[in-house]
C-alpha cells in the first residue's frame, strides 16, 4: 500500500512534468508556426498587391499616353483651325477697315477748303462759298486715285454717304457741316497729291470757282468708324 | 509500476490536447517551469541511482522548484530585471551537472557488470 501510495505521487509529479513540458513544446512550435506562417501569408499578399498595382500602372501608363496621342491630335487640329480662324480673323479687320465698322489710321493726304475770304461787292456771294460739289469733286477724285478712306470734317464716309447743300452748310449724312471743310483720305499721299494737283485738274477747278484750297500731306491720320445715322 | 508511466503519457497527452493560449509576456513562465521540471526530474534519476533517493524532498523540490522559478520570473518582469535568466541559467548548470553525473553512473555501473562477466568467464 505504501509502495502504490508513492506511485500515485510519482505519476502525478510526471504528469504534471509531461504536462508542462509537452504543452510549452506544442505552443512554441504553434507560436513558431503561426507568425511565419502570418508573414509568408502577408508576404505573399504585399507582393500581389504590388504585381497588381504594377500592372494597373502599365495599363494607366498607356491610357495616358493614348490620352496624349488624343491630345496632341486634337492640338493639332486646333492649331489648323486656329490659322485658318487667324487668317479669316485678319481678313475681317481688313473688310471692317473697308466698309468702314473700325477707325482706320495710316498715311494720307488733307484737303481744306474754304469759302473765299474775298468777294466782290457786285458779284453774287454764291459763287464765292464751297458748295456740294466741290466737296464731291475732291471726293471722287480721291476715289478714283486710290483713296482707301475718306472723311468730311472727321467724320468718315462710306458707300450709303449722301451729300447735299442746305443753305450755307454742307449735309453730310445728316449731320451739317459748315465751311471751312477738311477732307481727309487715307492712301497713297503722293498719288493723291499729284493727281489733286494735275493741271487743269480739281484744284484747279476748284481755285477757278473761288475756293480756297489747302493740301496737306500727313504721315498718319486717324479717321473714325462709319456711324450710320439712318439705321 | 505502470502508474507513473500512465500518468506521464496521460501529462503528454493533456499538454498536447490542451488549446489555452496564454499571452506572450507569460511564455517565460513556462520555459522555467519546463526547465525546473525537467532538472528536478534528472535530479531525482540522479539521487536514485546514487541510492539517496527521497520521495519527499523529491515531491516539495518538483512543485516549489518550478513554483520559485516563476516567482523569480515574476519578480524580474516587475523589476525590470531579466531574472528568469538566473533561474535558467542555475537550472541549465543543474541539469547538465546531473546529466553528466548519471552519464557517470551508468559508465560505472556498466563497467563493474563487465568486470564481474569477465571474472565470472
Amino acid at each position: 500500500m505504501k509502495v502504490r501510495g508513492k506511485h500515485a505521487i510519482y505519476s502525478l509529479v510526471l504528469l504534471v512534468a509531461g504536462f508542462i513540458i509537452s504543452y510549452s513544446f506544442q505552443y512554441t512550435s504553434q507560436a513558431d508556426k503561426r507568425p511565419t506562417n502570418d508573414q509568408w501569408k502577408r508576404e505573399d499578399q504585399l507582393r500581389t498587391s504590388i504585381l497588381s498595382l504594377q500592372r494597373e500602372n502599365r495599363e494607366l501608363q498607356n491610357e495616358l499616353e493614348d490620352a496624349q496621342t488624343v491630345v496632341n491630335d486634337m492640338e493639332e487640329k486646333i492649331a489648323t483651325q486656329e490659322k485658318r480662324s487667324f487668317n479669316m480673323v485678319e481678313e475681317v479687320k481688313k473688310l471692317r477697315k473697308v466698309v468702314g465698322e473700325v477707325g482706320v489710321e495710316g498715311p494720307g493726304i488733307r484737303v481744306e477748303l474754304e469759302d473765299s475770304s474775298y468777294i466782290p461787292e457786285t458779284e453774287n456771294p454764291n459763287d464765292y462759298i464751297v458748295h456740294e460739289e466741290h466737296i464731291r469733286k475732291v471726293i471722287h477724285e480721291l476715289y478714283v486715285t486710290g483713296a482707301e478712306t475718306i472723311a468730311i470734317n472727321g467724320q468718315r464716309i462710306s458707300k450709303t454717304s449722301f451729300i447735299n447743300c442746305v443753305g450755307p452748310v454742307v449735309n453730310v449724312d445728316g449731320v451739317k457741316h459748315p465751311a471751312p471743310f477738311v477732307i481727309t483720305a487715307i492712301g497713297d499721299s503722293d498719288v493723291l497729291w499729284n493727281s489733286l494737283n494735275l493741271s487743269g485738274n480739281v484744284t484747279d477747278q476748284l481755285v477757278d470757282d473761288g475756293v480756297e484750297v489747302k493740301m496737306k500731306r500727313e504721315s498718319s491720320i486717324e479717321i473714325p468708324p462709319f456711324i450710320n445715322r439712318e439705321g | 509500476m505502470w502508474l507513473p508511466v500512465l500518468g506521464l503519457l496521460i501529462g503528454l497527452l493533456l499538454g498536447f490536447m490542451s488549446e489555452i493560449r496564454i499571452p506572450d509576456e507569460y511564455t517565460s513562465y513556462l520555459s522555467i517551469a519546463v526547465l525546473a521540471a525537467l532538472d528536478t526530474l534528472f535530479g531525482g534519476i540522479r539521487a536514485q541511482l546514487q541510492k539517496t533517493f527521497d520521495d519527499q524532498v523529491f515531491i516539495t523540490g518538483f512543485f516549489f522548484n518550478i513554483l520559485l522559478a516563476a516567482g523569480l520570473a515574476f519578480l524580474g518582469v516587475h523589476l525590470g530585471v531579466d531574472l528568469y535568466l538566473a533561474a535558467i541559467f542555475a537550472f541549465g548548470v543543474r541539469l547538465f551537472n546531473n546529466i553528466a553525473v548519471i552519464r557517470r553512473l551508468i559508465l560505472s555501473k556498466n563497467t563493474k557488470l563487465e568486470a564481474t562477466e569477465r571474472k565470472n568467464l
